[in-house]
């Protein structure tokens, strides 16, 4: 008898181990994100002791690279999120698997759709169905260092940029140079996220990165062009307000080191602060302010948002597939968590609807830009399109090549690119 | 007998040939292989053959060309004062008579730290308000101009150079130090009884002597110089523009990476692959032709 319940322990204990599901979860680095996620694996494999979750980070810029060259040989993670405009081939080429609706509990698309805001889930939303969840949606408004506004005589409440020619006027009287080199920018932008502040410039002016049918790509030539020649202006060649070789003034904003005053971020800085630098942080010496338009501006165009989903591989087993769905849903079903403690908006309703946001620092801010904001242009050559429109600004920048030699070399390009694609 | 030892010989080299068949021949004989498919990274679909058309759209593509001559530039840029720097501070340090040892050391150094901390090294220095712009300005009495190391063209690629050679001109040195140190010292001493000058004995006993020492270094960090990639690829990442170093290297990690597109990827690495075995074949030919006995 002894030796029976001994047998029968051992095969219960092999069936346990038999029955158990690994999932492998690659995620970017974020320090305030990982204690987070980490308590939520802890929390998720109490409930389900059959699941064991492997959490992996890479830093940001290599995630791409480990993933594509993982997926490429059939060896990518059961879960893993990067930026849309890159997941966007893992989609087209059914590379990811479609939301499970029963590991959500949920019935039909539209009760998912009803769970978020109108249009967040468009850009994962590919022949009908739906291929990711959002774990955050990140527009850019700009960050202002009030001190050394009112350094100069400005008033930060009322003299911040409302337009870029704004910019351009209060970034000249906040540089401070040592000769021809900057010691300290007024502004800087955000690069080479061109597709995230660049194209917006473009469509505030009538401009746009493809036609409505998608066949040609840049709209506008007047549109591109002024902009082009507002750049030209911005860079070391023009006013001398900033430049591409500049260390990112995002970081340089978290130092308060008198280095930059204003920077174009998401609403994840405002956590950066507090983590980098917690006695700016609580200074009171900083604030949030609407991305600018043109001042004839056509269109109220705001920074294009761009998203991070979480996806779940189509190569992984299907019961791989449902667990890790379940295991998504319980890490999103927490976003007052994802927004305190990290600082990420995800877009659901429950969460923009709650005291949370409404009383989070600036969250008005973000809200109000991003309902006049648009994700960033998703194509599967989108990041090659990122690279060239690079090239063509970063051309007027540094050298001495027009706006309209520039444009002319980015049109003939882009829509080169267009057709071999086609 | 040995016949018996032969064969035994064989089979302890088996490993090697194993490895070699799996990790080197294996991805060469597939990026051959793969350069004349059209085939998206993440695509499912098989590879559409495609003949030659990879290689007719290299030929003609202007950023192809633009990559040949970033790498033509880089490579002749850096190995030739490679080579002659090297050479002098090797000819420098075996005449010293103390500090021999520091110097090998301290010229050896940069070559031990990795590539890609080295790139984010100078990456601060030529920051605007970083130590090169600094330099030049004391070194030309000038004030607070900038040199544009990382947008003005030329000077981006003088950039890449200085990292790059600064990097293995001390591993070169010690190449040259070991060759110089193999000449016999008998050989050295008839000279100066002969009354040649320390420059004669140099000129014409050292260098004729050190040719193929001379020729393995040239060929080597000409070779080293067309594989480069970690420099341009940081600085790239760091703000400056791409065009002027987009070296093949870095245009056959963009294409294969960023554009997915692995066939076109693996035909400009089977042109490098040829360029550089054109450059060993001629090592071989004239290494062949120089050898040099005591």
């Amino acid at each position: 008898m002894k030796k029976f319940f001994v047998a029968l322990s051992l095969l219960l204990v092999i069936l346990s181990f038999a029955a158990k599901v690994e999932l492998v979860f690659w995620t970017h680095e974020d320090p305030n994100r990982t204690p987070l996620e980490e308590g939520y694996i802890k929390e998720f494999q109490k409930m389900y002791p059959n699941v064991e979750i492997k959490r992996v980070t890479y830093p940001s810029d290599k995630i791409k690279e480990v993933l594509l060259t993982a997926f490429a040989a059939r060896k990518g993670p059961d879960i893993f999120n990067i930026e849309i405009q890159d997941e966007y081939p893992y989609i087209v080429n059914e590379r990811v698997a479609p939301v499970n609706l029963n590991a959500l509990g949920l019935k039909s698309y539209n009760d998912l759709k009803n769970q978020y805001l109108e249009g967040s889930l468009d850009a994962v939303t590919y022949k009908g169905k739906i291929y990711g969840l959002p774990l955050e949606l990140t527009n850019w408004c700009i960050f202002i260092n009030k001190k050394y506004f009112r350094d100069v005589g400005l008033d930060p409440e009322k003299d911040y940029p409302k337009t870029w020619e704004d910019m351009v006027r209060i970034s000249e009287k906040l540089v401070i140079r040592d000769g021809q080199i900057i010691k300290r920018r007024g502004f800087d932008f955000r690069y080479p996220y061109y597709l995230t502040f660049f194209v917006p410039m473009v469509e505030q002016l009538g401009g746009a990165l493809f036609s409505a049918d998608g066949k040609t790509a840049i709209i506008n030539d007047n549109a591109w062009i002024r902009v082009l020649d507002f750049m030209k202006q911005w860079g070391p060649n023009g006013k001398n307000l900033g430049s591409p070789t500049y260390t990112a003034a995002r970081k340089e904003f978290n130092k308060d080191n008198n280095t930059v005053v204003m920077c174009e971020s998401g609403l994840y800085q405002i956590d950066r602060i507090r983590t980098e630098n917690p006695a700016f942080y609580n200074s009171n010496e900083w604030m949030v302010v609407p991305w600018p338009v043109f001042k004839n501006a056509v269109r109220d165009v705001k920074s294009n948002y761009y998203g991070h989903y979480y996806m779940v591989n189509a190569e992984s087993s299907k019961e791989e597939q449902e667990w890790a769905w379940r295991f998504i849903n319980f890490m999103l079903s927490h976003p007052q968590d994802y927004l305190v403690k990290v600082g990420l908006i995800q877009p659901r309703k429950d969460l923009i609807e709650s005291d949370v946001f409404k009383n989070y620092p600036y969250s008005d801010v973000f809200l109000e830009d991003m309902e006049k904001a648009h994700i960033v242009p998703l194509h599967p050559q989108g990041p090659q399109i990122e690279q060239l429109i690079r090239e063509a600004v970063e051309s007027v920048m540094l050298t001495n090549t027009s706006s309209r030699d520039a444009l002319n070399t980015l049109k003939r390009k882009v829509n080169d690119l267009l057709k071999e694609e086609q | 007998m040995e016949r018996k030892k032969a064969i035994w010989g064989f089979v302890f080299t088996i490993p090697a040939i194993v490895f070699f068949l799996i990790f080197d021949f294996y991805p060469v004989a597939n990026a051959f292989w793969m350069s004349f498919f059209k085939k998206d990274l993440l695509s499912l679909n098989p590879p559409k053959f495609i003949g030659f058309k990879n290689y007719t759209y290299l030929f003609t593509s202007e950023a192809f060309w633009n990559s040949v001559k970033a790498t033509a530039i880089f490579t002749f840029g850096t190995f030739v004062p490679m080579v002659l720097v090297s050479l002098a501070l090797a000819a420098l340090i075996i005449t010293r008579k103390r500090f021999q040892k520091f110097l090998q050391m301290a010229y050896y150094s940069p070559a031990v730290l990795s590539s890609v901390v080295a790139a984010m090294i100078w990456l601060l220095m030529f920051d605007p308000r970083g130590l090169a712009n600094q330099f030049l300005n004391y070194f030309f009495n000038t004030y607070g101009v900038d040199y544009h190391w990382l947008s003005n063209e030329n000077m981006l690629r003088l950039a890449t150079i200085i990292v790059y050679f600064w990097k293995y001109v001390g591993y070169f040195t010690v190449i040259f130090i070991s060759g110089m140190a193999s000449i016999p010292r008998s050989i050295h001493e008839a000279a100066i009884v002969d009354g040649a000058s320390g420059w004669q004995d140099f000129r014409h006993i050292t260098l004729p002597l050190l040719k193929p020492t001379t020729l393995l270094v040239s060929v080597m960090s000409m070779i080293q110089c067309l594989k480069t990639f970690s420099t341009q690829y940081l600085f790239v990442q760091g703000g400056a523009p791409r065009g002027p170093i987009d070296v093949i290297t870095l245009n056959i990690y963009n294409t294969a990476i960023r554009d997915h597109q692995i066939g076109r990827a693996s035909a400009m690495s089977v042109i490098l692959f040829f360029v550089i075995m054109f450059f060993t074949y001629l090592q071989f030919r004239v290494s062949r032709s120089e050898e040099v006995s005591y």
